[in-house]
């Protein structure tokens, strides 16, 4: 049923975007990449993927200039993308966005607390993050006033209704205000793929529940592996969590009381798919090295299972979910970029095959 | 006048010639001791030497290390953390102690890192994703900068003793090409100043006695002859006119030709 009529309204920006989707790096270009000795070459290989982008570059770009070049890309096309968009769909292409919005919401508090000039902090802000109102954070000075007067104006203001006050802004470490942010948006993300009347009972809402699933199991159990040995207490820990996912409610339970790996390996040992990622890296035999015995550590396993999710999506049709799925691969591709001429520069060959390649 | 050293200016007498026999000792004994001490510090100047070249070769590796899990941080973490890490930081973790240690009378600065376990103001940073790599990257950078204290330690204290030795072997060889050949000299001039004091001494002494008894001789003729004459006047009984006659060679003969003694003054 829903084949019927989404060509009307998607048709064009699912196209456009499975396109985009055939010009990602392969295995091939990967192999071709790790073959290079100069950053030049690097350049010189991603050419027909990315074209103009680097046309701009100085000879030998630094690393971090090169993946600047290759986000100016990504966001130039999403920005087609989402300009094509209307309806429920354009709301979905928003709702990926705000993702970004809250790291650069994050940034410029961190700068306005530590009474920093804001205005240098925007040229830091992630492009996709990017909304209208944003400079006007720049305006506020005091905590209190970019609580009252500026957040309640953003797109996020949803986010931080009900859990945050402006002193919590003050108060609390901002890692862990990012974290609830991001929960508070994971929550409205997945409530809203599974509500909105256009997405109810579509292949969207099937595969974005997972996807979101994942993600949500994903951040509780890094929030859970990261807070050992901070100052993060269980009661705070508990409220970051998102409440959905495979791991809900059992095992975020489990999870917010564990103390330490072995209590996580229990509580994930709930999802076949996470025990064997747990098992994979060795974390179970009481917590041997995080780095695994080929060097693949639970956060590359957590992206490899990432990417097979976001490969999987294309086999879809009919569902702007591709749109996500395009951005997590071409994000990965860039991650993978970077990676493979960090190493190039640094001269460490040995690690260079320690990203994923997904097609 | 004796020698390219010269010598210092003295009168030569026997106190001065004291002064600079002990003057001799002291700098014979202060060369001993400086070079001593030159020794010891280009000992451990050179051993320095070779712990600076391992602790430079200890720091390429270190930083490569550390410059690659900082690669490592931004595959997991997928963006920059650096201002994020610049601002939640409010103390220092890492510590630097600086102490001083002697080497034979040279104060060395000595730092000494150490860590505050108790303070980690970015432990929550990348607490979503990449926290374990962001921790693990601060480890390795806590001890690339180890590596980087020893060495700034290290530096310093050659740069220190290098300065110290060049001033101490300046001392040793003043002391040795200058101030001894000097000493010697002037002791030297002072003795063959007292011998030749000596000979003329002796010489005058000599004149002196000469005369001493040739003034015994003459008034030992002259008792003599007095004698005589007492005899012959005994014999001739009172005939005292002869008595003023006899006295007039008794008064001091100023412009005669008699040796004036040596007026000694």
């Amino acid at each position: 049923m829903e084949g019927l009529l989404f060509n009307v309204n998607g048709g064009y920006i699912e196209g456009i975007v499975r396109g985009y989707r055939n010009s990602l790096l392969t295995g091939q270009h990967y192999n071709n990449l790790t073959q290079c000795e100069t950053i030049d070459d690097v350049k010189l290989q991603l050419a027909p993927a990315y074209g103009d982008f680097l046309a701009s570059l100085p000879p030998n770009p630094s690393t971090s200039s090169l993946a600047g070049k290759m986000t100016d890309k990504l966001v130039a096309e999403f920005r087609y993308v989402l300009a094509q968009a209307t309806g429920s769909t354009a709301k979905f292409l928003e709702y990926l966005t705000y993702g970004y919005m809250i790291d650069n919401i994050a940034l410029l508090i961190t700068g306005t607390l530590h009474e920093r000039d804001t205005r240098e902090l925007l040229e830091r802000c992630h492009p996709l993050g990017w909304f209208e109102t944003l400079p006007v954070l720049c305006v506020a000075t005091n905590i209190e006033e970019l609580y009252n007067s500026v957040l309640i104006e953003t797109p996020l203001a949803g986010f931080f209704k009900g859990s945050l006050s402006h002193q919590d802004l003050d108060e609390l470490n901002i890692e862990i205000i990012r974290n609830t942010l991001y929960k508070n948006y994971l929550e409205s993300f997945y409530e809203f793929v599974n509500t909105d009347s256009d997405f109810k009972g579509t292949p969207t809402q099937e595969v974005m529940s997972e996807f979101l699933q994942f993600e949500a199991d994903r951040r509780a159990i890094n929030i859970t592996l990261n807070s050992f040995g901070t100052e993060l207490s269980k009661q705070e820990r508990r409220k970051l969590y998102p409440e959905f996912g495979k791991l809900y409610p059992e095992g975020s339970l489990m999870l917010s009381r564990a103390d330490d790996l072995e209590a996580v390996t229990l509580a994930v040992s709930i999802s076949a798919d996470y025990k064997a990622f747990f098992d994979a890296v060795g974390l179970t035999q009481g917590g041997g090295g995080l780095g695994g015995s080929d060097g693949k550590s639970l956060e590359d396993m957590f992206y490899h299972k990432e990417m097979e999710m976001s490969k999987v999506i294309f086999t879809r049709q009919f569902t702007p979910a591709v749109v996500y799925a395009w951005m997590r691969l071409k994000e990965q591709e860039i991650r993978n970029v970077t990676w493979i001429s960090e190493c190039i520069a640094q001269n460490q060959k040995e690690r260079i095959g320690n990203f994923i390649s997904v097609f | 006048m004796s020698g390219a050293a010269g010598r210092e200016p003295v009168f030569p007498t026997r106190q001065s010639l004291g002064l600079m026999k002990s003057k001799l000792k002291g700098a014979e004994v202060g060369h001993s001791l400086l070079k001593r001490k030159s020794e010891a510090l280009t000992k451990r100047f050179r051993e320095i030497t070779r712990r600076i070249d391992e602790a430079k070769q200890k720091m390429g590796r270190v930083m490569q290390i550390a410059a690659f899990s900082l690669a490592e941080v931004s595959y997991a973490v997928g963006g920059d953390i650096g201002y994020q890490v610049q601002e939640s930081a409010k103390q220092a973790r890492f510590r630097v102690r600086a102490k001083q240690e002697n080497v034979s009378g040279v104060f060395l600065p000595h730092f000494e890192s150490y860590t505050e376990e108790g303070i980690n103001d970015f432990g929550l940073t990348g607490l979503g994703k990449g926290g374990q790599q962001v921790q693990r990257c601060r480890e390795t950078y806590a001890r690339a900068v180890e590596t980087l204290v020893e060495l700034a330690s290290l530096q310093t204290a050659f740069v220190i003793l290098d300065e110290v030795i060049k001033v101490v072997n300046r001392r040793v060889n003043a002391i040795e090409h200058v101030i001894i050949p000097r000493t010697e000299n002037t002791i030297k001039y002072i003795n063959s100043e007292l011998d030749e004091l000596d000979r003329e001494e002796f010489y005058r002494l000599k004149k002196v006695s000469g005369k001493k008894q040739r003034d015994v001789a003459a008034a030992d003729a002259e008792l003599l002859a007095r004698r005589e004459q007492e005899a012959a006047e005994a014999i001739a009984q009172g005939d005292t006119k002869a008595k003023p006659e006899e006295e007039a060679p008794d008064a001091p003969d100023v412009l005669g030709e008699q040796e004036d003694t040596d007026v000694i003054f």
